[in-house]
């Protein structure tokens, strides 16, 4: 286990719930990870898996992301630990509404 | 994407070579190899905007969202991209300019070999901006407009988003940034098409991308706003013949059509119709060269978070995260039988696509828009203009072209 000392706990939803899916093609086959939809409930998230995968495979679960805790080894992480909290890159709302239409202000 | 500068006007431009050449043929130095068989990334860096627009295909907002890749992810996702042999990163949002360290990550992707290009909406673009932006290595900027001052205001949710748009862009122009349009036709604003193109060729833009509606974010919102098949046949007649009167005038303007390919029928029946038998037989082999829609093979999207979709359109589905695997692994990962079929989806596309004769050059067009409509990921593309001569009938030619030179 102390390999697995990397969790991945970067939130996963761009605009609301996501919920990760498992398929299965042949019955007698292991689920394998197949991507995750985003949804506000289960069941609107099983109504979107389904119009994506109902076509192929045999066997669907959904699991909610924001439940999914994601574990790796320290090889297979994106960056070094110390380097996932940068500074916020991104312009505070005062910031932002401040810079826009100054184009010309120069 | 189809450029009708190219196939109508024999204009070349840079990215053509994505689209038309064969790899080993390119002189372009991001078309090399594998290269050209691996997808365009757009990558939305963040997902707040100064603006709220109404057909935001991610939903963006002003909020800061959580889980921004941050800057060192950021170079981290450019040389997994770089690795796999990416050869272009859009850099879009959001609005990417609220992001402090775009200039720094627009020079690292040019430092690996990812040839960084930029989609905004304008309004952020100081000259001093341009100028850092340019310095950086930004090949491109598209500005996004949508329609005539009081129209794009309207759409865009901001008074004076379209004077900041284009102080933005000549702001771009005057930096040296080659700088083009983007715009999303709808009922509301085709009316001010060529208006836009008049009023922004004065300005010194030269590049002109239409895009049709896709039904994803906020566009699914707004799917009743959506031209109707006859509308849509027209405007897309309007683009034609408007390149090819500034082109009869000396004036080469660059058009391009994004987001439907029934288009790429329509340009061979208006070749056939308003040139020559022989140039619609020519954009005919340009478009097999081309493929048809990209989704899931030459357009990939990476979203602030890092979630990996099938184009920028499809957010509401994820194939993978970038924090989880890289990019590559992903995207070759045909263990997935959604991303497998939508690679073959000729075999499965049902109603009149299944035995289009243009599906050579089509395949389908928008999946996203069948899925949402219809609820059916391979029901015919509700925007589809073609006739039903059009559709039917034998192959428009037949399939014996020498693909690396299909201009001869």
């Amino acid at each position: 286990m102390e390999r697995l000392d990397d969790e991945v706990d970067a939130p996963r939803g761009a605009t609301s719930r996501e919920w990760e899916l498992f398929v299965s093609e042949d019955p007698a086959e292991p689920l394998t990870h197949a991507g995750s939809v985003s949804a506000p409930t289960a069941a609107v998230a099983r109504e979107q898996a389904s119009a994506l995968f109902a076509h192929s495979v045999e066997r669907l679960w959904l699991c909610p992301a924001d439940e999914t805790r994601r574990f790796q080894t320290a090889e297979q992480s994106l960056v070094a630990d110390d380097a996932h909290a940068d500074a916020d890159a991104t312009m505070d709302h005062e910031e932002m509404a401040a810079e826009t239409l100054q184009g010309d202000a120069e | 994407m189809i450029s009708v500068s190219k196939l109508l006007c024999d204009l070349d431009a840079e990215g053509d070579g994505l689209r038309y050449d064969a790899a080993d043929e390119s002189t372009k130095s991001q078309i090399r190899d594998e290269k050209q068989r691996r997808p365009v990334v757009v990558w939305n860096v963040t997902k707040q905007c100064n603006l709220y627009c109404d057909h935001c295909y991610a939903a963006a907002d002003t909020d800061i969202a959580d889980g921004e890749l941050s800057t060192a992810e950021g170079k981290a996702l450019l040389d997994d991209l770089a690795d796999y042999g990416a050869p272009v990163v859009l850099f879009s949002g959001g609005e990417p300019l609220v992001r402090q360290d775009l200039e720094e990550l627009v020079a690292y992707a040019n430092e690996v070999g990812v040839r960084p290009v930029l989609s905004t909406n304008g309004t952020l673009i100081t000259e001093e901006r341009a100028a850092s932006l340019k310095a950086a290595g930004l090949k491109y900027a598209g500005v996004s407009v949508d329609g005539l001052p009081e129209r794009n205001d309207d759409f865009r949710g901001l008074d004076g988003a379209f004077e900041g748009a284009v102080r933005g862009i000549e702001n771009c122009l005057d930096a040296g940034l080659k700088t083009g349009l983007r715009y999303t036709i709808t009922e509301r604003n085709a009316p001010d098409l060529e208006g836009v193109v008049d009023l922004l060729t004065d300005v010194g833009v030269d590049r002109f991308c239409f895009y049709h509606l896709d039904y994803g974010g906020r566009g699914t919102e707004i799917v009743d706003a959506d031209l109707t098949p006859e509308d849509r046949r027209a405007a897309v007649k309007r683009v034609c013949d408007m390149t090819r009167a500034y082109h009869d005038r000396g004036e080469e303007i660059e058009t391009l059509l994004v987001g439907n390919y029934a288009d790429a029928a329509y340009l061979v029946e208006y070749a056939r119709e308003h040139m020559s038998e022989a140039q619609a037989r020519r954009v005919y082999d340009y478009l097999r060269v081309n493929g048809g829609d990209p989704t899931g093979e030459r357009v990939a999207d990476v979203d602030y978070q890092g979630n990996v979709h099938l184009t920028q359109f499809w957010q509401g589905y994820s194939l993978g995260n970038v924090r989880d695997r890289p990019f590559g692994a992903i995207w070759e990962d045909e263990s997935n039988p959604l991303l497998r079929q939508l690679r073959n989806r000729e075999a499965h596309l049902k109603g009149k696509c299944a035995d289009c004769r243009y599906a050579g050059v089509c395949r389908g067009a928008s999946r996203l828009r069948a899925l949402t409509t219809e609820d059916d990921l391979f029901a015919p593309d509700p925007q589809c203009y073609l006739t039903d001569d059009e559709v039917h009938g034998p192959a428009p030619f037949d399939a014996g072209t020498d693909v690396a030179n299909p201009a001869d």
